[in-house]
């Protein structure tokens, strides 16, 4: 973090469940203010000017424009992200920028964004998955090659959150679809550890509503004959909480992972178990999951750094390049 | 408003489905129960017939239709009821179904304007319609307490009120001082002990000695436990609290580690800890309601003593 005794300036736009919780969790480091929030609901301005007396309220990105912004945190909708982003660089609101994830709606978007993004400050996704300390472990044991070869894996991102939801019902729209919702993070995690990879074939199921899918299954090929499977939804009943995870087949044993626990199974040994419990999970201040506040320390001392953090948008394009071959191969 | 008893609660996060260790271990089990209000109730019951002396819950439907039932068989002391609102996964996913936040409260807003106690809405309405935080608080907290007086009518004594972890940890991150007091205040003028779940309890502690809330006056939840799951920032840091904070009713959630922990190991280190008043803990088995709480009752001898100290205790 900052070492001069200076305070980051940071505003937050959209106040979804993400926009506060970002906000509520900025408002704990000792070296950031929280000095301006945008929303297009009136209600939620006029919650957030009770809450924040010294920041600026505003329905109008615009509004930052003036105010000397170090960082904007972006947690509208994903289908908005393009054109706020835009209005970020373009306005010159703040050099740095963290987005919830995805980037864009669409790779082309996404590029874009890159461009933009080049010449400006640091830059970051918000793909928090990887900062559990599972996932984190899971890339550590595969790097250092204990499965030997890789051979395939699967990944699942399953949530209930519209399980109930009767079809026809517009209210999943908003969120953009499954892919991007759910499946963004387990996508993201299997770029992170497995490098490229292409989508084979895929499918859809669209209950709710022809405009947002509820189920996908897609297959990838990665590198050295890799052959991956994704099962996303959020229409799964049971999963209170969105769970993600992998399951890793190499030449000398299997590797499953979520974001509760870690189990190696090796040939000719007895399986090994981790839980979070076993890899230190506190953190400074504990709000939604350890992750959040793990990726927002990230963030910052990239900032203070210079350097780019680890789920940039470049790293993010990967994740957008996938999940726009698998709604081609939807189509 | 007893704060000298030690307590041993029954939880009810494996009557939602819930397990910090496991979501997969969860849904196996919650399957298997299959969601049955009536096989949760005897294992309340059971615990109480075994050395517990309360149930901790979220208010939602199904612990409300518990506690009824629970009650209505019971025979000796009042069970104490810690209640915690509001159910953090009712309310997200309400969200999710009324298209996000903004959709949420102002459901929640008509919810509560129709079954609130009708003084509270009245009295708070000027500040309702400036959406004054203190008074959405006032009758939010009224709107809860009148759903847990609608089941809660025999047997049972509202203990304490807690307000959910979230809520607790965002009030802090906000540093809203005024909400809190007037949370403090407005309970203790319905003579129920306000009490705050919490997974930052040494920010907590520093927060409320800053803004001299009265420690004494209030209950706090927090995780304590061998292994410091969930003690952020740190086991060490959390104890250390815990000696600053002895005055409060001091509620240990976690205490198993979400079961990573066998009880027998967690009773070593809780009769280490100065300054707890009691502890939680879920069942999802009629063995485990059973030999759980007898385990506890006998493993931390001074249960029964009125001015309970855990460090004094030798085992």
């Amino acid at each position: 973090m900052l070492t001069d005794g200076s305070r980051l300036r940071v505003g937050v736009i959209g106040l979804g469940k993400m926009g506060v919780m970002h906000a509520c969790l900025l408002n704990t480091f000792p070296h950031v203010t929280v000095a301006a929030l945008c929303d297009k609901g009136t209600l939620m301005r006029k919650i957030a000017k009770k809450a924040f007396p010294n920041a600026i309220i505003t329905g109008e990105i615009g509004r930052f424009a003036d105010l000397d912004l170090d960082a904007v945190c972006v947690a509208t909708p994903i289908p908005v992200h393009y054109q706020i982003i835009k209005e970020v660089y373009g306005r010159g609101i703040a050099p740095n920028v963290f987005a919830e994830k995805t980037l864009t709606s669409s790779f082309r978007q996404s590029l874009e964004l890159c461009a933009l993004a080049e010449n400006s400050g640091v830059n970051m996704v918000g793909y928090m998955k990887r900062f559990a300390v599972t996932f984190n472990k899971a890339k550590e044991l595969l790097n250092e090659h204990v499965l030997g070869d890789l051979v395939s894996f699967e990944g699942y991102a399953f949530s209930s959150d519209f399980s109930e939801v009767p079809k026809g019902s517009k209210i999943s729209e908003a969120r953009g679809g499954v892919i991007e919702d759910l499946g963004s993070h387990v996508v993201d995690l299997a770029v992170w550890i497995f490098g490229d990879l292409t989508v084979e074939s895929a499918t859809a199921n669209y209950r709710c509503t022809p405009r947002s899918e509820d189920d996908v299954t897609f297959y990838v090929n990665g590198l050295d004959g890799l052959q991956g499977k994704f099962e996303v939804s959020w229409r799964k009943s049971g999963y209170r909480m969105p769970e993600f995870g992998l399951t890793v087949h190499g030449t000398m044993g299997a590797l499953h992972v979520n974001d509760d626990e870690l189990r190696l199974e090796l040939s000719q040994s007895p399986p090994t178990r981790w839980y979070r419990h076993d890899m230190d999970d506190n953190v400074r201040f504990l709000l939604g999951g350890p992750e959040y506040y793990r990726e927002t320390m990230h963030f910052f001392n990239s900032i203070a750094s210079g350097a780019h953090t680890i789920s940039d948008f470049r790293s993010a394009l990967k994740v957008d390049f996938l999940l726009e071959q698998v709604r081609e191969k939807c189509r | 408003m007893t704060s000298t008893q030690f307590s041993l609660l029954v939880g009810d996060n494996p009557f939602h489905g819930i397990s910090h260790l496991s979501q997969q271990r969860a849904r196996t089990r919650f399957d298997q129960s299959q969601e049955n209000v009536q096989h949760a109730a005897n294992l309340v019951a059971l615990s109480l017939e075994n050395g517990a002396d309360g149930f901790m819950f979220s208010v939602d439907q199904t612990t409300l239709s518990i506690i009824e039932q629970v009650s209505q068989n019971h025979n000796g002391d009042p069970i104490r009821l810690y209640a915690i609102a509001p159910y953090a996964y009712e309310y997200v996913r309400k969200a999710t179904q009324n298209g996000g936040v903004s959709g949420l409260a102002k459901n929640l807003a008509k919810e509560m304007l129709f079954s609130s106690n009708i003084k509270v809405v009245a009295s708070n309405a000027a500040g309702l319609l400036r959406l004054n935080l203190s008074a959405l608080l006032k009758t939010y907290v009224a709107y809860e307490l009148s759903r847990i007086k609608a089941v809660a009518k025999k047997n049972v004594i509202l203990e304490s009120f807690m307000l959910h972890e979230i809520i607790t940890d965002m009030t802090l991150a906000l540093n809203l001082k005024d909400l809190c007091k007037t949370y403090i205040t407005f309970l203790e003028e319905q003579n129920i002990r306000p009490g705050f779940e919490t997974r930052n309890f040494p920010y907590l502690v520093n927060k409320f000695r800053e803004w001299n809330i009265d420690f004494s006056k209030i209950t706090l939840t927090s995780a304590f436990n061998k292994v410091g799951f969930q003690m952020c920032p740190s086991k060490q840091e959390c104890e250390e609290a815990l000696s600053r904070a002895c005055e409060a009713e001091v509620i240990a959630m976690s205490v198993l580690a979400a079961g990573y922990l066998k009880p027998a190991d967690a009773v070593g280190y809780l009769t280490g800890l100065s300054g707890l008043s009691g502890l939680v803990i879920g069942v999802s088995k009629e063995r485990q309601a059973t030999e759980t709480f007898r385990l506890f009752k006998s493993g931390l001898p001074s249960v029964e003593l009125s001015d309970y100290v855990l460090s004094e205790v030798k085992m």
